[in-house]
Order: structure tokens, then sequence, then C-alpha cells
């Protein structure tokens, strides 16, 4: 049976538009000035934000393959598991936020 | 349709009634905090940001409910965690746009925004289709309660010798009446601290339902194989069936759902309202998007899920028939032992009543802030004191509580007739989201957009809206991306796409012409009988509104009354309505975030990178609400005379419910030692001889 429809069609449509939807989020905001760089504060966020695209996008993805019997169910757990220690480690490593941001 | 009455055991029931009591009993402690209408429905900006992720979990949870989600769960699979899995996309708007701007502008209401944004016309329309949006939303709540309490009930019960049928409207009404004594007794604070403990409550309440499931069929394994591979994938198919299908879901959910749930939510806005400040604010809504919400899809989902695999095994026991509104109750009483499921029911209904909670308490606030206190000003009415006008702001919050809940009652009728709740609310967000959505995005990000642009957004938008739904066949089916039209209830959920973009159009359409109605209205000022001729405008627009509202003649009529609504609005609304773009975009726009701060704070804000330092406290008697440091803790927090503070109770497991913001004043010599005024330390609930966190904000 084509799965395509129900499967990897949705997968891009929905990284596809939601991406440019991401990006358009965070350049308008830097043009705004209200997400600043140079703020170390933000560096952080700056990274928070890309983790949680690819995180999401690594979740759908594994999730479609194991639905396919590409991988199994147990390796979306234990690659989400490797994922979030590695967001844990990277976020620890920015300073502390103290204050209003 | 196989339907259920009279499930679960007397244990079960004990187990929910002492649930309930003790939840009440536990909201009823907190809500002594509640002092003030700030603290009715704010919370007194002072919480920690893991107190607030959790507590939006019982909101956001319950919102989106087990009932509904357990129901797609069934009948898709674990494509019904879809709608927690997008919600990623528009954070960065959010953080850095939305939430700055409603913190430092100080609006306590999302119409509040629109009188500074645009003008107090916009704020009177912002007002209704919000208080629509509110009101309906309450409805979908109820709806969910009574559809997840009425298989417990018995299908009739006697009374004085009368059998009396139980019916949805009659359990309703029963929930509501609880629901509404809840909250016009707690407030914001009881609302926060009841949903923490049930937010940590549903999670492992879900959890175990799913292990239960897991351990009943067998083992993970055996579940996983029992699914056919449709029922595995994470997203339902492109654009089929019609009451399921990606692309629409994506349109309903990921743009005008998760749009709408962040930026005007106002039950949601007043929980990052409540954060200490903006930082925690961000990182409870990204601690709770990335993290709590796959989790949430799953807690929520399960039930459906296991309820398919058991349905293949045993149809016996499950038959594939089963009300799929129902099935998350029969799932949860055949997998888990009496005591054990009333527990389960306690905390699905609890969760389901935290949600309503929120959104009563928030339609209070907005209809306080927003109804109340402008009617005072436009009457002219003041109160002999502060003290006074607190005490009858909090008893009109209490009664129009109550009226919110009347209301919400009432909103069930609209939506009771959709196969299942999930179609109910994918319509009602469809339908009504994208005005308030599209004013509140571009308001925040696009400068040029004015306020006869929102205006005409509002009415033009609903008007073309109005017509989607009576065609929708020749209207919204260009955008249906291959969805087949249900006749019965067509395009609950692309429709969103069709509102959307009728009203991004219009709102574009509006600003871009902005210099041309500016140089026609002046041409029109120079005219002797100048008001003549606009106010014939406005009669002409609202009769051309009033033709697309009731139908009036044939669609293309309808059309051309639309548009013309479209073209006649922005021109009155330039007439008759002051709009400056500078003084009414400063600080209200992502670009101008450095000067909202500034005005928040009321001088230049001191973002040195510092440390939080910790110090005893001592009352001193003064005339101004400064704290005052020493200079040594001063330096080390590289504060500054007139930069604001905020200091906290030690103990962080309080998430600083114990806090309070001021302003650092001249430093002394004392290490170890902050000089409180009394006033301060009773507005932070601090207790004598505990030690303090003190942070610089600004």
């Amino acid at each position: 049976m084509d799965l395509f429809s129900h499967s990897w069609l949705p997968f891009i449509y929905l990284y596809g538009l939601g991406g440019i939807l991401f990006v358009a989020g965070i350049l308008i905001t830097l043009k705004a000035g209200s997400f600043d760089l140079r703020r170390s504060s933000h560096k952080k966020w700056m990274w928070i934000l890309l983790f949680g695209f690819v995180w999401y996008l690594t979740m759908h993805a594994l999730m479609t393959w194991a639905a396919l019997g590409t991988i199994s169910p147990y390796t979306v757990l234990y690659t989400l598991l490797i994922m979030v220690v590695i967001f844990v480690i990277v976020t620890l490593r920015f300073k502390k936020i103290v204050g209003a941001g | 349709m196989q339907t259920f009455h009279s499930i679960g055991t007397t244990t079960d029931w004990v187990v929910m009634v002492v649930y309930f009591i003790a939840i009440m009993l536990f909201g009823s402690y907190f809500s002594r905090y509640t002092k003030n209408t700030s603290d009715f429905f704010f919370g007194g900006r002072r919480f920690s940001w893991w107190l607030i992720t959790m507590s939006i979990v019982a909101t956001g949870v319950g919102s989106h409910s087990f009932v509904k989600y357990s129901a797609k769960g069934f009948e898709h699979g674990i494509s019904s965690t879809m709608t927690y899995l997008n919600d990623w996309f528009f954070i960065a708007f959010f953080m850095f746009g939305w939430l700055p701007i409603i913190v430092y502008s100080k609006i306590r209401s999302i119409p509040e925004y629109f009188e500074k944004r645009f003008s107090p016309s916009s704020r009177f329309l912002a007002t209704i289709l919000l208080l629509l949006y509110m009101i309906g939303y309450i409805g979908i709540g109820f709806l969910t309660l009574g559809k997840a309490v009425i298989p417990m009930l018995p299908s009739a019960f006697m009374l004085l010798g009368m059998t009396i049928p139980v019916t949805l409207m009659g359990a309703i009404i029963v929930i509501a009446i609880i629901t509404g004594i809840y909250i016009t007794y707690g407030g914001q604070t009881a609302v926060i601290f009841t949903d923490l403990l049930q937010g940590f409550i549903l999670l492992f309440a879900g959890l175990l339902l799913f292990f239960f499931g897991i351990t009943y069929l067998g083992g993970f394994d055996i579940f996983w194989d029992l699914l056919p591979t449709e029922w595995k994938l994470p997203m339902a198919d492109f654009n089929q069936p019609s009451s399921f299908n990606f692309v629409g879901i994506f349109w309903q959910d990921a743009i005008a759902g998760s749009i709408g749930f962040l930026f005007m939510n106002q039950g949601l806005i007043m929980r990052f309202m409540a954060c200490k400040n903006v930082n925690e604010g961000r990182k409870a809504a990204a601690i709770n998007i990335l993290f709590v919400l796959p989790i949430s899809a799953i807690v929520v989902g399960n039930a459906g899920w296991i309820g398919k695999a058991i349905s293949i095994t045993s149809p016996d026991i499950i038959s594939p028939a089963v009300s799929p509104d129902q099935i998350f109750v029969v799932v949860a009483n055949i997998i888990a032992s009496p005591g054990m499921f009333g527990f389960i029911m306690a905390a699905l209904t609890a969760a389901l009543m935290s949600t309503v909670d929120t959104l009563i308490n928030a339609t209070a606030a907005i209809y306080i802030n927003d109804v109340h206190r402008p009617i005072r000003r436009f009457l002219q009415k003041s109160f002999s004191s502060v003290a006074e006008t607190e005490r009858k702001e909090l008893l009109a919050a209490r009664y129009a509580s109550i009226v919110v809940t009347i209301l919400g009652v009432l909103a069930v009728l609209a939506f009771k007739n959709f196969p299942t709740v999930y179609e109910a609310h994918g319509f009602f967000h469809s339908t009504l989201t994208p005005p308030l959505v599209v004013g509140i995005f571009l308001g925040v990000f696009w400068k040029r957009f004015t306020a006869s642009a929102v205006i005409t957004t509002f009415v033009g938008g609903v008007a073309l809206m109005i017509l989607g739904a009576r065609f929708p066949g020749i209207l919204i089916a260009p955008f249906d991306h291959g969805i087949e039209m249900n006749a019965v209830h067509p395009y609950s959920y692309i429709r969103a796409l069709y509102n959307t973009l009728v009203c991004s159009g219009v709102a574009v359409g509006a600003t871009l012409t902005t210099r041309w109605q500016i140089s026609l209205i002046s041409r029109i000022r120079a005219k002797a009988n100048a008001k003549t001729i606009m106010n014939i405008m406005v009669g002409v627009a609202i009769l051309l509104f009033t033709t697309v509202m009731f139908g009036v003649f044939g669609m293309s009529t309808q059309v051309i009354a639309a548009l013309g609504v479209i073209v006649l609005l922005p021109l009155t609304v330039t007439y008759f309505v002051h709009y400056d773009e500078e003084a009414n975009t400063l600080g209200l726009t992502a670009s101008s975030i450095t000067i909202a701060r500034k005005q928040f704070k009321g001088s230049e804000p001191n973002d040195a990178e510092s440390k939080t330092v910790l110090v005893h406290w001592k009352l001193t008697e003064s005339d101004e609400s400064f704290m005052r440091f020493s200079k040594r803790e001063m330096s080390e927090m590289k504060a500054h005379p007139g930069d604001l503070v905020y200091i906290s109770d030690k103990r962080a497991w309080l998430g600083g419910l114990k806090s309070a913001h001021s302003v650092y004043g001249e430093p002394h010599a004392e290490d170890g030692i902050v000089y409180l005024t009394p006033d301060l330390v009773e507005a932070g609930l601090l207790v004598k001889g505990r030690e303090l966190r003190a942070e610089k904000e600004m």
C-alpha cells in the first residue's frame, strides 16, 4: 500500500511550511531588535530555539520510520533520550540567566 | 454506535468525592493569598517558571482533553498526537514579540492592547470577539466534561417517585455549578496552585493508565505489533477523511490554534504574566512545549490506542463500534482496578475543571478590565478610596464569573451536535480565532498596520468568513487541498486557511492603501458637508454588513456587499478615529521593545550581568517602598539605586509564592541585610527570620 500521503507528505508539508514560519519568526524578531544575539542570555535562547526545531523534526522522522518498520520503536526512545541529555548539557554550559532578559 | 452508562463501582465514586474535596481544600488554602484584583487575576507577577509550567499542564491537558484525543487515538491511532507536537513554529514570535510586549506595556487584557496600539473602538471590537472566543472555549470545556462523566452516571434516577433521565445538558449544568463555586471564591493564585498539583497528578494518572494498558495486552511489543501501520504513523493522511486529515488540522491547529493559544488565550497569557519576569515566562513556554507536551500527547491519547489494540484482540470486550468520545472511560474501567478507576476519572474531570476555571477567571478579567472599568470611567463614577474600588471590583469579578459560567453552559448548545468533541473544537478554532490572530500578529510585528486596517480586518474579515461559511463549496473549496466536503459539517478544519487568508488579505490591503485613504478623507474634510458624507458612508457600510450577515439576496450580491464594507470601512475609521502611528506603536511593537522596557522601568534598563545574593530582612519605616541593600551586595548584583529588584523566600520549592518586586534604594553599610517597608513585607508574604534571595531585574 502506498503510504506516502500518510507519512512523508505530511512530514514535508509540516516542516517545509512550518520551517519557513519558524525561520521567519527568528529573522523578524532579530531584525526588530527584540531578539538580540549580542546579549549572552539571548544566545542561549537561540540554541534552545534551534534545538526545539531539530527535536521535533527528529521525533517525527523517527516515529515515521518506526511505524513503517524501518527502525524499532525502542530506537526512537533511546535517540530522544540522548537528545535530552545533549540539551541539558549544552544548556547548562551557558551562563545562568539572572534578571528579566 | 455503542454507548455506556453506570460504569464504575461505589469505591470509585468514594475516591472521586474524596479527591474533589481534597483539591477544593487545597485551592481554598491558597485563596487566602488573594488580596486584590491583581492577585485574583494575575497572581501578583511573582512565580517561578517551573510552577507555571506545571500549572499550564493542567490547563493545556484539560482543554486538549483525554476525551477528545482518546477518541481520535481510537479512530486513527498515534496521529492523535499531531496537535500536541506542532506548537514550536511560532515560539520565537511569542518569546521575543508578544510576551515582552504584554509584560512591559503593563496591559491587563488583550483588548487593552488594542486600545493602546490602535484605538478605543478597536478595543471594543476585540472585546466582543475575545469574549465570544472565551465563552465558546468554556462551552467546549463543559461539553467535554459532560461527555466524560455521562458514562459513569446511570441512564436515569428516581427522585420523590419520579424517574429523572440523566442528560448531557443536565450533567453539564451540575458540573457548571460546582466549577462556578470554586472559581468564584478562589482566584488566580488558588487556580495556579491547584493546577500545579493537578498537573503532576494528571501526568501520573495518564502514564499509569498506559502502563496498565500495556500490561493488560501482554507487553509493549505485543501492543506495537497489534496496531496496523496506519495506526502507528505520527501524522494523519494528508487530506482524508474529512473528519481527521493532516492538512486541515495543520491550518486549524498548527497555525490558527497555536497562534490563538499562545497569543490570544487570556487564561494562558495570565499564567505567563504571573511569572516573576519575562525570562521566566520564556522558560515556562519552552519547557512546556519541548518536553511536557510530548509526554502529555501520550498521556491523553493512549487510552484510545490501547482501546484499538483491545478491540483487535477481543472485540467482545471493546467493540469497534464504541462511541469514540466514551473510549477513555471504557478503557480505564477495563484495565484499572476499582478505586484506581475512580482516581483516574477524578484526575480527568478535575483537570477539565481546571481548564474551565482558568477560562472563567480569564473571562472575568476581560469583563473587569474591558467592560466594567471603561463603563465606570465613561459614567465618571469613582469610589471613595482605592480599597473601596478594589472591594467593588472583586465583587464585580465574582458576579462576572457566575454570569460567564452560565453563558458557557449555553454555548454548549452550539457544539453538542458535532460527532466528536475534537471536531467541535476544530470548527470552533477555525472559525473564531483568525480575525483576532491576524489583528494581534500584525499589530505586534508590522508597525504600518493601522487602526483603520485592524477594524476593517475585524468587520470585513468577519463578513468574508460569514460568506465562506454560507458558500463553502464555492469559496473554501479552492483552498481545500483535495479534502472532500462533508455536507453536514463542511470543512471543519481547512476553513481556518480560508478564514486566515481573507482576514490577512483584508488587513494587508487596508494597510497598503492607507495613503489613498488619508488623501481621499482630506479632500472630503475640505468640503462643507463632510460630516454628512461620512455619516452616509457609515450608514451604507452598516447596511452592506447587514446584507451579508442575514444573507439577503444571492451570493454575488453578498460578495459585492462584503467588498463594499471592506472599501468603506477604512475610510470611515480614518475620518472618525484619531490614530498617530508614532505614538500608537511606541513600546507596543516588536521593533520598539527596548522602549517598552525603558517605559516599564521608568529609566534606562540596567542589563549588566549579575549574581543573586542571599540576605536577611529588617523592617524600616519609610514612606517610599524601596529595598535597601548594602553597598557590597549592590555591587555583586551590579545594581544602582532606581533599578528594579526582585526578592523571594530562599526556599526555591515555594516557586515565588513569598516574593516581591520593588526598586533599589540608596545603599547602606550593613552586609547581609535588606531593609524593607511593612507594605513590601505584607505584599511579599515574607516570613520573619527567613533568608531571602535577591536579584536585579533590570
